[in-house]
Formats: structure tokens, C-alpha cells, sequence
């Protein structure tokens, strides 16, 4: 609740990465490195290359629409108390509200939640299983959604301050834009969800699934989506709010 | 018949093709998802039905279609509160056409779309000299504040219990988890001319309605 009265300052403590975000950070990646290697070894040893590469291209696309889901999820229903994605939730909330923190976040800070879920899941499959293609989707995906975080950094960064490789990767649409994922930020806040490609985007808000979904857990269930009520001023940037009293 | 186009034809057409053979699906609420018993119904009663439909020509299949009320048939008549909890029969509008439209609910937003779509081309509607009425299961309370806060110039219906949409035949989507959205054209004699289905794009039922009025 404190996070979300008052935006953190540049030099903020929050926005800082701990040894204990670094430490989870390197066991996620050291899954995620785990699983290339059985598909790569995997892959030499059985004579398989096409196979490991095109189950790793549809983690990539998969891991786009996965990111897009959970971002849905996660902005419309529940709060800071919902059991274990509550500090998520009420991390996304904040970032409506202040989306330019996520540029002062450091690496580790803003990636160790993610890297923990992503311990946790692939640790289990790199030990249960063996076969390179399977292995090659999977370190993809979990790849896309560890890093995720770091790609929506990028989508709030100024063309000027990013990295030029990262710029070309955004104009070629293999990461998801500043144009595409700006238009998240503003009302009607029910769109572009998706932060690795952002591939998903137009083919998710222009088929309407999501507005689909939320109408049948509205009548289902009962439950209102976050998207659905006039916007907040937790959902209103600041600057806007600043903006509209000028 | 109603042009059912959007983006989830499928699920439009399968529970059309259903509806003749529906009644035990229809009995039960009309917004549940088919359990496991009805959804073997579901599958058993498409594959009857077509089977059945097979050499009959389209036009008798459009009737088989909307088995409660159809194209070309005088709508039968209700009594339900309005906004302002005034009882309204459909009678009282004779000799007018009537656009009447049922939504899945006040406040989503592709029903906000929807109404407020018809209010801005209300002025048209009138140069037609056609009523607009909106009906769902909201109450009057909820109908008053919605009315007011979009500044609806129409009538807004209350059927509780969803009587009238169940009386009516209104197809539901999403295999029934939606209540559905459809528009009634009714002549000035109250015989049905139009009838238009399409849950996703709300304000076509604007333009559908208009471009059909403005040819009658």
C-alpha cells in the first residue's frame, strides 16, 4: 500500500537489486541454460535440428501470448491480498500508475520474481525430462518469460537511451514496441497486453478475446474486470493527471 | 433472418442450428455453460437435426431457426418496467415501427457502445419514425442510473428473470455463457422484419437497423 502512495524516487531503495534478486536471477537462468543444453546435445546426439529449432520458435511465439494472458490476469482481477501473485498484482497496479519507474528499476530488481517462477518450473522438467525438442520449446518460452520484464523495460525506454540492437529488435517487431505497448498506458487500459513480440497484440484485442473472456466471467461469476470501470487515479498516470490540471 | 457476422460465427450457428430441438437446454437458465449431460444433447441434437434438415430447402430452414419468434411473425406482446419502473406493453407501440434491442447487461462495455450508439443516430430513428426500446434483466434501478448516466434518450426495459428473452428465443453465445445480443425490427403492425444477431461489434446493430429502415 505504501508503494502505491507515493511514486519511488530515481534513487529509491525498492528499485535497487539485492544479492538475493541476483541470486534468483542466476538459478533461473541456469535452468533456462540447462534446458538449451539437453535440446542442443540432445539434438547433435539424435541427428535433430529442425525439430529443436521450430519447438523453440513456438515457445517464442507461445511465450508472447502467454505474457499477454497473465498481464490481462493480473491488471483486471484481484488485489494485493490474492495469495502468491498479490505482490505481482499490486506491483502492476503501481506501474499504471508511475509505468516510468520500471526504466529506474535495476536489472536484477525488476527480473527476480519472474526468474523464481521460472526455477521453480523448469528445475523439475530439466530433471525429469530428456527429449531435445521438447526441451526446445521450453527453454525458449521460459527464456521469453524471464526476460519479459526487461523487454516491457525496454518498451518504456527513449529511443535515444536504448541500446541500438535492442531499437532494431523493436522496429523489426521480435520485441514489442514503445508505440504498441504505449498505447496499453492509455484509456481505454483494455489492450496490448502481450510484452514479449507483442506478435499477439492486434490478433487478441482485434478478435476480441479478452473482452469475451471478461463478459463471461462477468456473467459466469459475477466478477467485474479492473478495465471495465471509469479509470481510477491509480490507473491514471501522474504526469496525465498533472497534464489535465495545467 | 438475422445475419449472424461475428467474429464468433461458429458458436453463433451451432446454437442456432440447436435451438429447434433445445427445449430441454432452453429450461434450464438460459446463461449457464451446457453440463456434461446437456452438452451430449448438444452434440446428439445437432447431428439429428441435420441429418433431418438435409433435403429441405433454406427458406423452411430459416424458420426451423428462430423457433420462438420469427421473420415475418407478429411479436408477441409483453408488459415490463421501464427506467422508471412505469409498466410498458410492446402494444402501446402499434403503428409505429419499433427497433428493439436486447443486451446482455448495463454497464459492460459493449453494451455501453451499443446504447450509446443508438443514442447519437437517435435523431434518425426518429426521422424514421421508429421507437427504441432496450431490454435485459437489470432491474429498474440499474436501467435509471445507466439511462442517466449516458444520457439515453429511449426506454430502457426491465425483464427479470430474463422471461421475455427466454419467451423470445434469444440465442445465447459462447455455447450459452453469454446472454446474447440481438435486435427485432418490428414493422408498424408489430410484424417482426428484422432480426439482427451480432454480440462483438454492438454498433452494427445501429447501422443494420437504420440502413433496414431506411429501405422499408
Amino acid at each position: 500500500e505504501q508503494r502505491l502512495a507515493s511514486p519511488p524516487l530515481s534513487n529509491d531503495p525498492t528499485l535497487k537489486s539485492t544479492w538475493t534478486h541476483r541470486l534468483w536471477v542466476a538459478a533461473g537462468c541456469t535452468t533456462l541454460f540447462v534446458s538449451l543444453a539437453k535440446s542442443v546435445i540432445g539434438g547433435f546426439d539424435s541427428h535433430l535440428c529442425l525439430e529443436p529449432a521450430l519447438a523453440g520458435y513456438a515457445g517464442y511465439i507461445l511465450a508472447d501470448l502467454g505474457s499477454g494472458v497473465y498481464h490481462w490476469a493480473i491488471d483486471n482481477y484481484g488485489d494485493e491480498s490474492t495469495p502468491v501473485v498479490g505482490t505481482q498484482i499490486e506491483a502492476f497496479q503501481g506501474h499504471h500508475k508511475w509505468p516510468w519507474t520500471i526504466t529506474r528499476r535495476q536489472f536484477a530488481n525488476n527480473l527476480h520474481a519472474l526468474a523464481q517462477v521460472i526455477t521453480f518450473t523448469v528445475l523439475p522438467l530439466d530433471l525429469a525430462f530428456n527429449d531435445p525438442v521438447f526441451h526446445g520449446f521450453v527453454c525458449t518460452f521460459a527464456f521469453c518469460i524471464l526476460f519479459s520484464q526487461q523487454f516491457h523495460a525496454w518498451a518504456h525506454g527513449t529511443k535515444s537511451k536504448l541500446p541500438p540492437l535492442v531499437v532494431a529488435l523493436q522496429d523489426m517487431g521480435l520485441l514489442v514496441s514503445r508505440r504498441q505497448h504505449a498505447e496499453h498506458h492509455r484509456a481505454p487500459y483494455n489492450n496490448n497486453y502481450c510484452i514479449v513480440s507483442g506478435a499477439w497484440n492486434n490478433v487478441l484485442d482485434e478478435s476480441k478475446v479478452f473482452e469475451a473472456l471478461e463478459m463471461v466471467f462477468y456473467f459466469q461469476l459475477g466478477v467485474r474486470p479492473r478495465s471495465w470501470s471509469e479509470p481510477n487515479s491509480d490507473w491514471i498516470e501522474e504526469t496525465e493527471i498533472s497534464n489535465n490540471q495545467a | 433472418m438475422a445475419a449472424s457476422s461475428s467474429s464468433f460465427t461458429l458458436c453463433n450457428h451451432t446454437t442456432l442450428r440447436t435451438l429447434p430441438l433445445r427445449k430441454t437446454l432452453v429450461t434450464k437458465t438460459q446463461f449457464s455453460v451446457p453440463t456434461k449431460s446437456s452438452e451430449s444433447n448438444f452434440f446428439g441434437s445437432t447431428l439429428t437435426h441435420s441429418s433431418y434438415i438435409s433435403p429441405v430447402s433454406s427458406s423452411s430452414l430459416k424458420g426451423l431457426i428462430f423457433a420462438k419468434v420469427n421473420k415475418g411473425q407478429a411479436a408477441p406482446d409483453f408488459t415490463l418496467k421501464d427506467q422508471n419502473g412505469k409498466p410498458v406493453s410492446l402494444k402501446k407501440y402499434k403503428g409505429k415501427p419499433v427497433v428493439l434491442y436486447f443486451y446482455p447487461a448495463d454497464e459492460t462495455p459493449g453494451c455501453t457502445k451499443q446504447a450509446c450508439a443508438f443514442r447519437d443516430s437517435y435523431e434518425k430513428f426518429k426521422k424514421a419514425g421508429a421507437e427504441v426500446i432496450g431490454i435485459s434483466g437489470d432491474d429498474s434501478a440499474s436501467h435509471k442510473a445507466f439511462a442517466s448516466k449516458y444520457k439515453l434518450p429511449y426506454t430502457l426495459l426491465s425483464d427479470e428473470g430474463n422471461k421475455v428473452r427466454k419467451d423470445w428465443g434469444v440465442p445465447g453465445d459462447l455455447f450459452g455463457a453469454l446472454p446474447g445480443r440481438q435486435t427485432y425490427v418490428l414493422d408498424k403492425n408489430g410484424v417482426v422484419q428484422l432480426i439482427y444477431n451480432n454480440q462483438f461489434q454492438p454498433e452494427k446493430h445501429i447501422d443494420e437497423t437504420l440502413k433496414f429502415l431506411k429501405a422499408a
